[in-house]
């Protein structure tokens, strides 16, 4: 089994990959609903642009963002001014990179769901005399739900597996940066260490089985226009 | 009774706080990996913080520090990325210490009983283009090291076809290590940390620009237990350990 070491780096994963899920989330969902539902000039290229860093070398993304997060960067100054905190070397930029990784992913899931729900049973609701916040919040949402959760699912996969924006962004410190892919890459630089390797490559496919298995069976439920949880 | 219970555990708490100050974090080259991590135990067990080690490639990290990241310590593999960091003002200057040196050796599979000659230059190139050679990326310093040594012994021109690139050193290695490549050139520590590898010749010091591995405390550290590990680093028994890592101390 593994060792409290290797315990603690599945442990940080889940973490980083936890809370980039939970904060890309709502960005995602607003994201994928504007370009399901709003026609706007320039949407083509938001809808690039939100897809950049799937297809970016990651390393690129790394650098981008740690010009960014720098402390004379833009956000990174933003962050110093009015709270004090700088992410390089911290478990929270490890998150942020993940969450940017995973970002275009969870935007085509959620967007292929909100697209699926049918547009008529909203227009019945707006006859019916339902406002628009209530036909969102009792009709659009819980029917896209599952396409919502199954894209989070996604991104969580994506996120725990995050390599090269990582790396380059916030270096590959132990305890809040070194997530699995990082520990994995250490261990390959150490001859001897094949063990920790397979250990860590073995946690590392299970978690991600796990995950995209979770996705694919609440895709399913869009498919099968199974409106209801 | 309950007052000595007390003090007892007030002390308790306070025990850690007093013994140990925050572990500094250390950014270290990819390549000192297994030597870096034993001079950090060593420094634990002489009852100080462990320090928390960033291992990457030397460029990865300097690029971090020139965007500003806080960290107390920097361990180049080369001096290149070192001098662009002091170019910024980002190290303190009187801190940079040469403290390490390091050959480049040709390796062979441990049952392969090849021996390089290193001169003259066609029977060196000759056992070196039999089959492909493993080398590190051109632009990785070993790599940069390896060709340099090549060109200065003449054979250049006549090995570069055979040459197979690894992105790192110990890429390189492992293709040896896999009999992907009957030989490759790595460091000597690179050679000592591999069980499945033997050194089969070592290039002449002056065959290449020197290997060496500078450390230096980063301008903005303010933790002390960095600048005291840093002259651990240094010392007589700091050095100890990466030399039975293979290392040379300077």
């Amino acid at each position: 089994m593994l060792t409290a070491a290797e315990w603690g780096i599945v442990a940080l994963s889940l973490k980083v990959g936890g809370v980039a899920m939970a904060a890309v989330l709502p960005i995602a969902f607003a994201l994928a609903w504007v370009l399901a539902r709003v026609r706007f000039p320039g949407k083509l290229l938001l809808d690039a642009v939100v897809h950049l860093p799937l297809v970016v070398p990651p390393v690129v993304t790394g650098w981008v963002l740690l010009l960014a997060f720098a402390p004379a960067g833009p956000l990174g100054g933003w962050l110093e001014r009015w709270f004090g905190v700088s992410v390089l070397f911290r478990w929270t930029g490890a998150a942020i990179a993940a969450g940017i990784m995973a970002l275009p992913l969870m935007v085509r899931a959620m967007r292929l769901s909100i697209e699926a729900v049918d547009r008529r049973l909203e227009s019945a609701a707006r006859t019916l005399g339902a406002g628009p916040t209530r036909v969102f919040w009792t009709l659009t949402l819980p029917l896209s739900l599952p396409g919502v959760l199954a894209g989070a699912v996604l991104g969580f996969a994506r996120s725990i597996g995050e390599f090269g924006a990582t790396i380059t962004f916030v270096s590959n410190v132990p305890g809040e940066t070194q997530t699995l892919p990082l520990a994995i890459y250490s261990a390959l630089q150490q001859p001897g260490a094949e063990a920790t390797v397979w250990r860590l490559s073995a946690m590392s496919v299970g978690l991600s089985l796990i995950a995209l298995l979770v996705s694919e069976l609440l895709t399913r439920r869009v498919r099968r226009g199974l409106h209801v949880l | 009774m309950i007052r000595s219970l007390l003090m007892f555990l007030t002390l308790l708490a306070a025990a850690p706080a007093l013994a140990q100050g925050k572990p500094p974090l250390v950014l270290a080259a990819a390549s000192l990996q297994e030597s870096m991590n034993a001079a950090a135990d060593a420094w634990a067990t002489a009852g100080h913080p462990r320090p928390v080690i960033s291992f990457a490639a030397s460029s990865a990290l300097a690029r971090q520090v020139e965007a500003g990241g806080d960290a107390d310590l920097f361990v180049s593999a080369d001096q290149e990325w070192m001098d662009a960091l002091a170019a910024k003002r980002l190290i303190v200057p009187a801190s940079r210490v040469t403290f390490l040196g390091n050959r480049l050796v040709v390796v062979a599979a441990k049952g392969n009983p090849v021996r390089i000659p290193v001169r003259p230059a066609a029977a060196l190139a000759k056992v070196l283009a039999a089959g492909p050679l493993a080398m590190a990326d051109a632009p990785v310093p070993a790599g940069k090291y390896g060709e340099a040594a090549l060109r200065s012994l003449g054979v250049w021109a006549t090995v570069a076809p055979k040459v197979v690139r690894g992105d790192s050193v110990r890429a390189a290695l492992t293709l040896v290590e896999r009999g992907a490549a009957p030989l490759g050139i790595v460091y000597a520590t690179d050679a000592k940390a591999s069980r499945a590898v033997r050194i089969a010749g070592v290039f002449p010091a002056g065959s290449h620009p020197p290997i060496t591995y500078p450390v230096a405390r980063l301008a903005r550290s303010t933790n002390p237990e960095g600048e005291a590990f840093r002259r651990f680093l240094v010392s007589r028994a700091g050095k100890a350990v990466f030399v039975r890592y293979g290392f040379i101390a300077r």
